[in-house]
């Protein structure tokens, strides 16, 4: 039995019956991230000694939790008290954060075990992960590819076996292109499911912490374990979490799917298009009923988001200013010389760029033009949503518009923005969206689709997930 | 809508300094993602400002006003580039002789 070719319920499944231990477990896959790390680079930090103490001391507990001995990756992004948190920024360099983001906290009440912080785009602002600062994550599938991102690093571990599943951040896909490049399941909760408490800020409206794992049921698992209300995060819902692993397998009542005119299908790559036909067909053959919706504003969503994701990112990155943590420009007269060359030299060329085109869209005599006309925007997506959940339960899109793309391929800042066409809109409406592989390009590249659901409708999604991947039976990579 | 960007006072807002290389290139970049997002220009609108989305539920939970513990100096301090004692040091602030 190859250890890390198993889900992550079927290894807890024998973990929790003691036939195998966490020691061997987190052993077998330190062996696979030694074999795979080098032509990969998933990883920025590799906590070798840690995660096996931590395998050690959980085999010794008599009790032990629903993640016991789980090799997990975490993004860089998510703070981890005591280990090195960069944001693959030089900024945050050699940051080490005194406390744990939420969601891991609740990852460690459960005793899974932290193998590393994965790469993703420099604060998570990219599609490819080559804005890391530190340097490229290849795509496990086909590392002339790149894994997508911004949760790139995050991906790439778990399909090359390095993880058994991980988390990510979605502020407009950063967790569903990825685990589309990368053949995974990936979830952008509901806005306010998971607390963002430890997440480094990059839009606060639009971001939100999820899983990226090998099937749906991984990803209803992880999903219930870190979703939940926090006092340290007032966004935070106080729903109730259901037992979404549980409900994944009752089946839905009622299926009725909205899927995309195909003028809203136009330039995207012939066998996307393919597969997201073959899944419509799929869902009609499962009793599913299909309509087409209008969305007036969709062509619009992308060109919103460019506005508020920059806008709120000049906003919270302007703490970087080197003054209470992070890197110092060491040569600087004043204060603001301090802050000048501090930020000059400590972010990368995406980052800069954001930053400069959200202080434009805020800045005096433009802010009505810009930020206050993409909000306006915002108002009418939400509503397209709405009137839609009225008509149907599912909104269904590919993920991305074409498969992973070649590294170096889009240096037209535009280009690449273009990769976020079909996932902005659920940050911006702040409902769930999953996105499941359902096949492969003849070059053998994974192909996502993209399941959209109405406000913490998470268990609509799994149910929905859970079906369509039993008739697609993707098989992950050996 | 014309686009055009004042980029050197842009740049002193942001707090981020352009070398002019920088700016050879990522001026007419800027440009054409203002002129691309123009495109909302297309857009007619019938909403107020009162009722654009925020992500915020409309009543934001309350908690009870309770003395909690905190990170304490050390820990707080412990990232900071440069300290004197509990404080954080930073070049001087007022500016002249």
């Amino acid at each position: 039995m190859k250890l890390t070719s198993l889900t992550l319920t079927e290894l807890e499944d024998l973990i929790q019956k003691k036939e195998i231990k966490a020691e061997e477990v987190v052993s077998a896959y330190l062996a696979q991230l030694h074999r795979e790390e080098e032509k990969i680079c998933a990883f920025i930090t590799i906590l070798e000694e840690k995660a096996l103490a931590r395998a050690r001391k959980i085999d010794a507990q008599k009790e032990k939790g629903k993640l016991a001995g789980i090799p997990l990756a975490i993004k860089d992004n998510i703070l981890t008290e005591g280990i090195k948190t960069t944001c693959a920024s030089r900024i945050l360099g050699n940051f080490i954060p005194p406390y744990n983001a939420t969601a891991v906290e609740k990852l460690l009440a459960e005793d899974a075990i932290i193998m590393g912080k994965t790469n993703l785009d420099e604060f998570a602002m990219g599609s490819s992960t080559e804005n890391s600062a530190f340097f490229l994550t290849k795509n496990p599938w086909d590392i002339k590819r790149v894994p997508g991102g911004s949760s790139g690093g995050s991906a790439a571990a778990v399909a090359a076996g390095e993880a058994v599943a991980a988390l990510g951040s979605d502020t407009g896909g950063s967790i569903r292109q990825p685990a589309a490049f990368c053949g995974l399941v990936g979830l952008k909760p509901t806005y306010g499911r998971v607390s963002r408490y430890g997440l480094v800020a990059f839009a606060s409206s639009l971001d939100q912490i999820g899983p990226l794992t090998q099937t749906v049921e991984d990803c209803a698992l992880l999903t219930q374990i870190i979703a939940g209300f926090d006092s340290k995060d007032s966004t935070s819902s106080p729903l109730p979490v259901p037992d979404y692993r549980q409900e994944m397998k009752q089946g839905l009542a009622s299926i009725r799917v909205a899927y995309l005119k195909e003028s809203l299908l136009k330039g995207i790559d012939p066998e996307i298009k393919d597969a997201y036909k073959k899944t419509l067909k799929i869902l009609e053959k499962i009793g599913a009923e299909l309509h087409e919706i209008d969305f007036p504003s969709w062509e619009y969503a992308l060109a919103c988001y460019y506005i508020i994701a920059p806008s709120e990112a000049s906003s919270n990155l302007a703490r970087y200013d080197g003054a209470r943590y992070g890197w110092r420009h060491p040569q600087s007269s004043s204060l603001k010389e301090m802050y000048l060359n501090t930020r000059t030299e400590g972010f990368g060329q995406e980052v800069k760029r954001r930053i400069i085109l959200g202080t434009f869209a805020l800045s005096s005599g433009y802010y009505d033009a810009y930020y206050l006309k993409a909000a306006k925007t915002r108002s009418l997506i939400c509503q397209d949503f709405e009137r839609a959940f009225q008509e149907v339960d599912f909104v269904l899109t590919p993920t991305t518009p074409e498969p992973a793309f070649l590294i170096g391929a889009k240096s037209d800042p535009i280009a690449m923005y273009l990769s976020d066409i079909f996932t902005v809109t659920a940050n911006l409406a702040g409902i769930p969206a999953l996105s499941l592989p359902v096949g492969l390009t003849r070059k053998k590249l994974p192909i996502g689709i993209q399941i959209m659901g109405n406000l913490f409708q998470e268990s609509n999604l799994f149910k929905l997930a859970f079906l369509i991947e039993k008739k697609v039976k993707f098989k992950q990579k050996d | 809508m014309k686009s055009s960007i004042n980029i050197d006072h842009i740049c002193n807002l942001a707090r981020i300094k352009l070398s002019p290389e920088e700016k050879k290139y990522l001026v007419p970049q800027m440009i054409k993602i203002i002129e691309w997002v123009n495109k909302l220009e297309e857009l007619k609108f019938d909403i107020s400002r009162e009722e654009i989305y925020s992500p915020l539920a409309s009543s934001l939970p309350l908690r009870k006003d309770e003395v909690q513990s905190s990170l304490g100096v050390d820990k707080a301090l412990a990232n900071s580039p440069e300290k004197s004692r509990e404080y954080v040091k930073v070049p001087r602030v007022i500016e002249g002789k």
